[in-house]
């Protein structure tokens, strides 16, 4: 179990749009890396190359005007079909620990962080020790179980993953959990999302039924208006 | 920190090639057409999906070639234009975009029949039509609003379309009927022939996975496999729906329909397969009229982008982001086309001919585009894939032959209306592309055989005292190389500035410098009758502005001056020429101007892959004032006889000038013997007006290695010095 020395987050920045999205949340997360793609969404029927054409010299200097505003990190400007492919593959090249969305925050004060279960568990909890080290955020680790099942687990999930945050060095006092009972995990999360600054997730590899009907996910990510920092899944 | 260009995206795999050239040939053809096909080919009409098949694979082996050595967007016409021109471009983008409208009014009425045939109270000619029109303009608000990347959804589309055909080919096999297949061509090679131009337009989609040929990951692999497999499997497909629909009904009850496969599903596969049969043919029609207009956007973009056609179709809307105004010209077109139909009986036979001729004419002349790219080998087209011998010349002169034996075959009103369209192209390339574009094509060069290219060498000018010496040394040298390429030189100047901005005003003083700077680098360039182009550059590294401009220009050859100091700074020429003498990819000469005359040169050379870099420049050099160069060797007196080390010497000069391609009087020999080589060679060198030394080989790393001799001849010889690093 090693922790990410240096964490490096992708910030996607739609550059198609004039107004720039709410990304204060990135002055608030202490020492961390950040690479900044701009993407410029082109429609099926339009050739890539035709809006970098037309749009190349704005859509750069909007991707420039974000990044002034928050301490000129290195910068990526793609015009893609695939917004998703894009994403991830510019996660891949440049290594990044996690990808950010935008979100309404002004300051990081709580963080939310569902636990799924054992799923890329390690790395969620190395990133979330990372910020905390960095910044001085209290976090709550949250956990949903089925009506009908034995809730230990559940709490041995999240009161193993508060151990393993202290043996990381962060403060007791700045962990909690919450287990809930029988509830939706989407529609918990979202809710207890708003009372949060940032929330952290977990990738996980999309079943079928994901692949055909869409992502858990990002149904999630759509419907919080804080900002999420979705952990990659790397392993 | 730095934004890495406009990137375009590769995120297509295999999986997504396949089911996009599959998807998109799989569609409305094998719905429609087995019922025209049938009436003028009888049984045999599957022997004319095969051959269509097969000169569909002819036309993907050229392209994926083509299209691995140019992955723009564009496709057929994008290669047409640079192999051929302006005049074949123009035909082939007129031809393929009036060939998709063709195609999306053919696939629309085929959904109106389909939609219309199984209800019995709904029948006519004008309902068709109708929900033809109604489906295209459904259509082309969907595309007019644009839509995003929905690969799942596309591929549930092509996965239920593909499973209901190949169970109605997997049952209806038992119950094909032996009696039904005699007589097998009832109307002789001659309508399996002309059957093939109508059905050809069946397989129009694989050209897809070439037009996104810069979207596809691997593309060197992933392309040729993708067109061909998808190609093949298609083939067999229509090959077997052909055989089970003549089969199971006898042809000439096959031919009176208007939705044959539904038809034929009927007798064994009850209303449930008509229904299923129908379900597919209208999303088959969807998908396959989707697909022609996005095509037609992208060929109207490759023409509006070389000036073939006026850009304002290339304007995309300011909200959407759509090509709109491509999209609502081709929709309005095909409009057209459908309403036709209300006049026309056989209009879907002859839609689907007529966009057949223009995709068959379209693919010779890809063919003879592939052989003119091989012959003219032009800089940039490097396929990752290529036909291997046989396939190549065999693919090309096969494919051109067996287009023109389909076109020949086809409907006269078909060739009238094919050959109409090729002829607006000419008329179109007369009236308004010439005079606009310059894009001659490759055709003349890939008849010479040899490229036409020039011979370029680059010479950053910064010092107005030594532009004239450093320029006519360029000017010899590229002269010299005149059997390499059209000599040409390209004066830079780089205006260093911290953070280069367009917006920035670099101070005004500069500017008249560099334009005075450049104006007098022409006058030379005048005086010694040579093709010089100017650049200024303005960026923060002088250096690395000089080392993009050689990349950009593919240069020869790279002249720079050099004060001759050494060692400053911690740089071992200075901060300007070190990373060009470490990373340039040409060969580099470094010239300390000392005197006024280049006078005799004489190069030092030593054993080494430098050695015939130095001799050819010293040639070179010498030229300036028309001198013959000697080639100085020394050698240590090893052995008793003085004159052993003298053949040495001599070999040595001798196997240089010989890599180097120079013949005997073209240089003067000259060995030295002497313990102290370095005295020595000082000594000899100090006779010449010009010493050319060699850098010792390719840098490594960040070291750029610098003898002792070449550092004694820089210090101590008085007359001017060349270091030179070949490439």
């Amino acid at each position: 179990m090693t922790r990410i020395d240096e964490l490096r987050i992708l910030v996607p920045v739609d550059v198609s749009g004039t107004e720039p999205p709410p990304l204060d949340v990135l002055d608030h997360l202490g020492a961390v890396e950040v690479v900044l793609l701009g993407y410029f969404p082109v429609p099926d029927q339009a050739e890539p190359a035709l809006l970098r054409d037309q749009y190349g010299s704005k859509a750069t200097d909007r991707l420039d005007a974000v990044a002034d505003e928050h301490g000129d990190p290195a910068e990526v400007l793609v015009f893609t079909h695939d917004r998703e492919a894009t994403i991830d593959r510019i996660a891949d090249e440049y290594d990044c620990d996690a990808v950010l969305t935008a979100g309404r925050s002004t300051v990081v004060e709580r963080v939310l962080v569902p636990l799924r279960g054992d799923v890329n568990l390690n790395r969620i909890l190395a990133v979330v020790a990372d910020l905390l080290l960095a910044g001085n955020e209290t976090a709550t680790l949250f956990h949903s179980v089925p009506e009908d099942t034995d809730p230990t687990q559940g709490e041995l999930l999240l009161m193993g993953a508060v151990d393993r945050l202290v043996e990381y060095g962060v403060g007791r006092d700045r962990v909690d959990w919450q287990l809930s009972k029988g509830g939706d995990p989407q529609t918990d999360i979202v809710e207890l999302g708003a009372e949060y600054d940032l929330v952290v997730l977990g990738e996980t590899d999309p079943s079928l039924r994901e692949r055909i009907i869409g992502n858990v996910l990002s149904a999630i990510v759509d419907a919080l208006d804080v900002p999420a920092l979705i952990v990659r899944d790397v392993e | 920190m730095s934004v890495e260009g406009n990137e375009l995206e590769r995120t297509l795999g295999f999986v997504e090639a396949m089911t996009l050239g599959g998807g998109t040939m799989i569609g409305a053809g094998i719905f429609i057409l087995p019922g025209i096909a049938a009436e003028t080919a009888g049984p045999a009409s599957s022997i004319s999906y095969a051959i269509a098949g097969f000169v569909a694979l002819l036309a993907a082996l050229s392209l994926s070639e083509l299209a691995t050595g140019m992955p723009i967007a564009g496709g057929s016409y994008h290669y047409v234009n640079r192999a051929l021109g302006g005049l074949f471009g123009a035909i082939v983008g007129w031809g393929m975009w009036t060939g998709l409208m063709f195609a999306s009014a053919f696939y629309m009425i085929g959904f109106g029949q389909y939609l219309v045939e199984p209800i019995p109270f709904l029948d006519g000619r004008v309902f068709i039509v109708g929900l033809g029109l109604v489906g295209l303009v459904l259509l082309l608000g969907v595309n007019y609003y644009g839509t995003e990347e929905s690969s799942a959804f596309q591929n549930v589309t092509i996965g239920v379309e593909t499973a209901i055909i190949l169970v109605f080919v997997a049952v209806g096999v038992f119950f094909i009927d032996p009696g039904n297949l005699e007589p097998f061509a009832p109307f002789g090679p001659g309508g399996v022939v002309a059957t093939t131009g109508i059905v050809f337009i069946s397989f129009l989609g694989f050209e897809i996975i070439a037009t996104v040929a810069g979207e596809i990951k691997n593309p060197g692999r992933i392309i040729p496999l993708s067109m061909i497999l998808s190609v093949v499997l298609v083939t067999i497909l229509y090959v077997l729906v052909m055989l089970v629909s003549t089969g199971v009904i006898p042809f000439e009850s096959l031919g009176d329909s208007p939705i044959p496969v539904s038809d034929v599903a009927v007798t064994y596969l009850g209303p449930a397969g008509v229904v299923a049969i129908v379900f597919a043919a209208i999303i088959a029609a969807i998908s396959s009229s989707n697909s022609s207009i996005l095509a037609a956007s992208r060929v109207i973009y490759a023409m509006g982008r070389d000036g073939v056609v006026t850009d304002w179709f290339n304007v995309s809307h300011p909200q959407f982001y759509t090509p709109h105004r491509a999209i609502a010209a081709t929709g309005g077109v095909t409009a057209l086309l459908i309403l036709v139909g209300l006049e026309v009986e056989t209009i879907i036979a002859l839609l689907a001919e007529a966009a057949s001729f223009s995709f068959l004419v379209a693919y010779s002349l890809v063919h003879i585009s592939l052989v003119v790219f091989r012959r003219a080998d032009p800089d940039g087209y490097d396929p990752s894939f290529t036909l291997p011998r046989p396939l190549y010349p065999a693919v090309p002169i096969l494919g051109v032959v067996l287009s023109l034996v389909v076109v020949s075959q086809m409907a006269t009103v078909v060739v009238v209306i094919g050959s109409g369209i090729v002829a607006f192209g000419v008329v179109w390339y007369a009236t308004y592309t010439r005079g606009r574009v310059v894009s001659e094509g490759l055709l003349s060069e890939a008849i010479r055989g040899k490229p036409a290219e020039p011979f370029r060498v680059v010479v950053p000018v910064a010092n107005p005292a030594t532009q004239r010496g450093l320029l006519r040394l360029a000017a010899a040298s590229a002269h010299a190389n005149e059997d390499r390429g059209t000599p040409e030189l390209v004066a830079v100047n780089v205006t260093p500035v911290a953070h280069p901005s367009p917006f920035q005003n670099v101070e005004a003083d500069r500017f008249e410098h560099q334009r005075e700077l450049l104006k007098s680098a022409h006058d030379i360039a005048a005086e010694m009758n040579v093709t010089l182009r100017t650049r200024t550059v303005v960026a923060p590294d002088v250096g690395e502005a000089i080392l993009d401009v050689l990349e950009e220009e593919v240069a020869d050859e790279a002249i720079l001056g050099w004060d001759g100091t050494l060692g400053r700074d911690g740089h071992v020429f200075g901060a300007t020429v070190d990373p060009v003498v470490r990373n340039a990819s040409c060969d580099v000469s470094l010239v300390n101007l000392k005197n006024e005359t280049i006078g005799t040169p004489v190069a030092l050379i030593a054993p080494g892959h430098n050695a015939p870099v130095i001799a050819h420049q010293a040639v070179e050099f010498a030229t300036v004032d028309g001198t013959v160069p000697t080639l100085l060797n020394v050698q240590p007196p090893r052995g008793k006889s003085g004159s052993d080390a003298e053949e040495r010497g001599r070999s040595v000069v001798v196997d240089a000038a010989e890599a180097a391609g120079l013949d005997p009087g073209e240089y003067e020999v000259q060995v030295v013997v002497n313990d102290d080589i370095g005295r020595a060679i000082v000594e000899a060198t100090s006779q010449y007006d010009t010493v050319c030394v060699g850098l010792s080989g390719r840098t490594e790393g960040s070291r750029i290695p610098f003898g002792t001799v070449t550092e004694r001849v820089v210090h101590d010889v008085p007359s001017n010095v060349a270091l030179i690093r070949g490439s």
